[in-house]
């Protein structure tokens, strides 16, 4: 249990903990979410490109 | 792997370690800002808040306290909050600036590739503005007590959010690729205008919000790291989509080639 005096101390600070630690939450998932969707839908597209890519090549050397 | 990409990530890679030594900053380096206002407290606490670096009241107040009780600066813990909202608000900013610059260039040479960039650097506007958004009615409602305040650069920022929005609700109404990314371009433009506005307003006219001025070097330093994190996290969320938009285009291309 805190004492009195330092239960009176956080209480001056802590009071906005929570919305600071959502702040900082819900901005670095965001940002990360959005980077790691962003890099796998680019991989994927990646991939695909080359695919079609060798695709097109194949049928350049067949003609 | 292009050039451009493997930037981009080492970009990111930084960019998330510079904010993560800001946010460690903000909480162990940089001070506790306190509040004008004060609260009064029992001797005891008062003496133990002084030690821990709260500045005591200023001298009319603490005549004023009642017998027992010292007051002192509230501490500003919200503000804590500033560490990550400002950087992330000055990059919406910036990569709405670099918005408008290839919308203009766009009308002027008509290249498709500046209609792409103008696009993709909205898009991450758009990221960034609602990262503002949401941060800054956080700390609205711990500073203020409420989660919304009518007050000039809220209202500015929030008619920029709208224009954003709207510029993507233009672009998904034409079907005309041409006359899409000319319309798109003019209401970048359009739009951009009211970036210099939200940015100077509380500098024009009195304002709740706060005006960056005059930070201490606890604090400055911090920001300017969380400031330098963001901007590279900008630029590579930009550099990261334009890719993706690139291999997109090049794999309709493709498609197209295959099966004419």
């Amino acid at each position: 249990m805190l004492d009195a005096t330092n239960k009176l101390l956080y209480g001056l600070v802590l009071r906005d903990a929570p919305f600071v630690i959502a702040a900082y939450a819900v901005l670095w998932l965001a940002l990360a979410g959005y980077v790691t969707v962003t890099l796998r839908r680019l991989i994927k597209l990646d991939k695909e490109v080359k695919l079609l890519e060798d695709a097109v090549k194949a049928r350049t050397k067949a003609e | 792997m292009k050039r451009s990409l493997r930037w981009a990530l080492i970009l990111a890679v930084l960019g998330g370690l510079l904010t993560t030594l800001a946010f460690v900053g903000a909480f162990t380096y940089a001070r506790v800002q306190t509040f004008s206002t004060t609260v009064n407290v029992p001797n005891a606490v008062a003496r133990k808040a002084v030690k821990a670096g709260f500045p005591a009241g200023d001298a009319a107040t603490q005549m004023a306290a009642p017998p027992g009780t010292v007051a002192v600066h509230k501490p500003w813990f919200s503000q804590k909050i500033f560490f990550f909202h400002v950087p992330i608000a000055v990059a919406s900013l910036v990569v709405m600036t670099i918005a408008a610059i290839f919308s203009l260039l766009f009308l002027i040479k008509r290249k498709k590739s500046y209609d792409t960039r103008a696009k993709v650097a909205m898009e991450a506007t758009l990221v960034f503005i609602i990262g503002t958004m949401i941060s800054g009615d956080l700390w609205t409602r711990a500073s203020w007590g409420v989660w919304w305040e009518w007050e000039p650069r809220l209202t500015t920022y929030a008619i920029l959010t709208l224009l954003v929005i709207a510029y993507f609700v233009l672009r998904n109404s034409v079907e005309d690729e041409e006359r899409r990314a000319t319309y798109g371009a003019v209401f970048a433009l359009f739009a951009w205008v009211d970036v210099p506005i939200t940015f100077m307003i509380t500098r024009m006219m009195p304002s709740q919000h706060p005006a960056l001025t005059g930070l201490e070097t606890s604090n400055l330093i911090p920001f300017m790291i969380g400031m330098a994190g963001m901007s590279m996290l900008g630029f590579a969320i930009y550099e990261l989509r334009f890719n993706e938009e690139h291999l997109r285009e090049r794999l309709a291309a493709l498609k197209e080639d295959l099966e004419g």
